[in-house]
């Protein structure tokens, strides 16, 4: 079964977000990372880039395939995670670890509305 | 609609295997990671269940003189107990399938074609025989079909007695008993490195299965097929070749004789100039994925890419990309759009990866 921690947030699309003071910082899970097999590229926003709730943000590319990463809130790119784009190897190797982008949150509330581990939990389980 | 199972279904998943439908089968996509699955084959020895393929047997005394007419490449030629690659194609040149073709005696021909094309191919081959003498027999449900490739499979295949000391060279077939039942070996493959393709009933298989993973080989997936195949630019049906492309348009040329006598399509092939020419791409960043858009260094569309991965062994993202022959660029320069950006490729007159076969 995969890890999934209690203190972080999660949508359905399989993303991590983790709070500090308006500051979010997203990822994608350990059960997205072990979905996609060997993660090969990642491309991340440019700072500064401002964008939806669940709009896109960047892609991350296993050997097969391509998905797209969706942002849980509003806001502005403060911050990229520009080692995972030299080596993307570390979403396999540590998912909540590998942060890829720092969003300045427009409403915190978004953040509230985000699923909490054991609702995240459930999707998985049902994924399976 | 139900997928369908080969015989080594239980097996993939007693190993853990990630499943995922192709043409119409439950196939094993992945056992470990889909990296040390390419990896194995080019430096060990992998085995892949590719029972979803295909078998048509023909036989009677023009079996040989048949399959030499509904296919391009020169079987009729081809020395006994030899392989032969080569497309099946329309009257009107367009590509029906690839296949192979094994001749095991004069009287005898082994067909074997590809699962998603197993019910095309046996309609259009079972419409052309009038005036053969000939049977013919779509025996796909009672064969099993494992591919065992890498350089170190050889070794292997004479540890479980697959192989004796004759000399066995590439795309060479041979017909053998083993365990009191009758299997075909051939050296054939579709991943650029030396091994072999056993054809057998499903429970041999299931025991070969077994022998060659108790013996080092190690399960391989239809994923790290895929990029194998890319990596050594073979081409796929339905990607470099689809019903509407002649065998020109992928580059296969040298699969179409000409000169034979008579074959399906040889009018419409003879002085034909394809519409598209199949070239080899590679990024140092980015990968390149099926129907990205390919372009001149004017940013105008000339084609697109009909498969793309990244190289597990390059370790940057490949592509075979169809370009319009009116629009290719003389100065040989490319673009491959991803997303927004339209970025600078890398021009190959070789594969991208040598396979080691002999």
């Amino acid at each position: 079964m995969s890890n999934i921690p209690a203190e972080l947030k999660y949508t359905k699309e399989h993303e991590w977000a983790k709070l500090e003071g308006d500051i979010l910082s997203v990822g994608i899970t350990d059960f997205a990372q072990s979905s996609l097999g060997d993660i090969v590229f990642v491309e991340l926003p440019e700072v500064g880039t401002d964008i939806d709730k669940e709009g896109a943000f960047g892609v991350v590319e296993s050997i097969k395939s391509v998905s797209d990463l969706y942002s849980p809130v509003a806001g502005k790119v403060i911050e990229v995670n520009s080692d995972l784009e030299s080596s993307p190897e570390q979403c396999n190797e540590d998912a909540y670890g590998s942060w890829m982008m720092k969003i300045k949150v427009n409403n915190i509330a978004e953040v509230e509305e985000m699923l909490t581990a054991d609702q995240y939990k459930e999707i998985c389980e049902n994924e399976h | 609609m139900s997928l369908v199972q080969t015989s080594l279904h239980n097996k993939h998943l007693e190993l853990g295997a990630k499943m995922a439908a192709f043409a119409g089968f439950d196939m094993p996509l992945q056992y470990s990671s889909v990296k040390e699955e390419v990896l194995t084959v080019r430096n060990e020895a992998g085995i892949f269940d590719v029972s979803h393929m295909g078998e048509f047997f023909v036989t009677g005394p023009d079996a040989v003189k048949f399959v030499d007419y509904i296919v391009t490449n020169d079987f009729a030629g081809s020395e006994m107990l030899k392989a032969v690659y080569s497309p099946l194609c329309r009257q009107d040149g367009t590509v029906i399938d690839d296949l192979i073709s094994y001749k095991l005696a004069e009287d005898r021909v082994l067909i074997c074609v590809n699962a998603s094309n197993i019910e095309k191919d046996w309609n259009w081959i079972s419409a052309q025989t009038s005036g053969f003498d000939i049977v013919l027999e779509n025996k796909s449900d009672s064969y099993s079909l494992i591919a065992a490739q890498g350089p170190k499979i050889e070794a292997i295949f004479r540890d479980v007695k697959l192989l004796d000391n004759a000399e066995f060279p590439y795309y060479s077939i041979v017909e053998r008993e083993f365990d009191g039942e009758k299997i075909i070996i051939a050296r054939t493959g579709y991943t650029g490195e030396d091994g072999f393709e056993v054809f057998a009933g499903h429970k041999l298989i299931a025991t070969l299965w077994d022998k060659l993973l108790d013996n080092g080989a190690k399960p391989c997936g239809l994923a790290a097929r895929d990029v194998l195949r890319v990596e050594v630019c073979y081409p796929l049906y339905g990607h470099e070749i689809s019903d509407e492309l002649t065998p020109l348009d992928a580059a296969l040329k040298w699969t179409v004789k000409t000169d034979k006598e008579n074959f399906i399509g040889k009018e419409a092939l003879v002085g034909l100039t394809s519409k598209y020419r199949l070239i080899k791409l590679s990024l140092e960043k980015g990968i390149p994925r099926d129907g990205y858009s390919v372009l001149n260094m004017n940013d105008e569309v000339v084609g697109s890419v009909s498969s793309g991965t990244m190289s597990v062994v390059t370790g940057k993202g490949i592509a075979l990309c169809l370009v319009e022959r009116e629009k290719f660029p003389a100065d040989k320069k490319f673009k491959i759009n991803i997303r927004k950006n339209n970025i600078e490729a890398i021009y190959h007159t070789k594969a991208f990866v040598n396979g080691g076969h002999k």
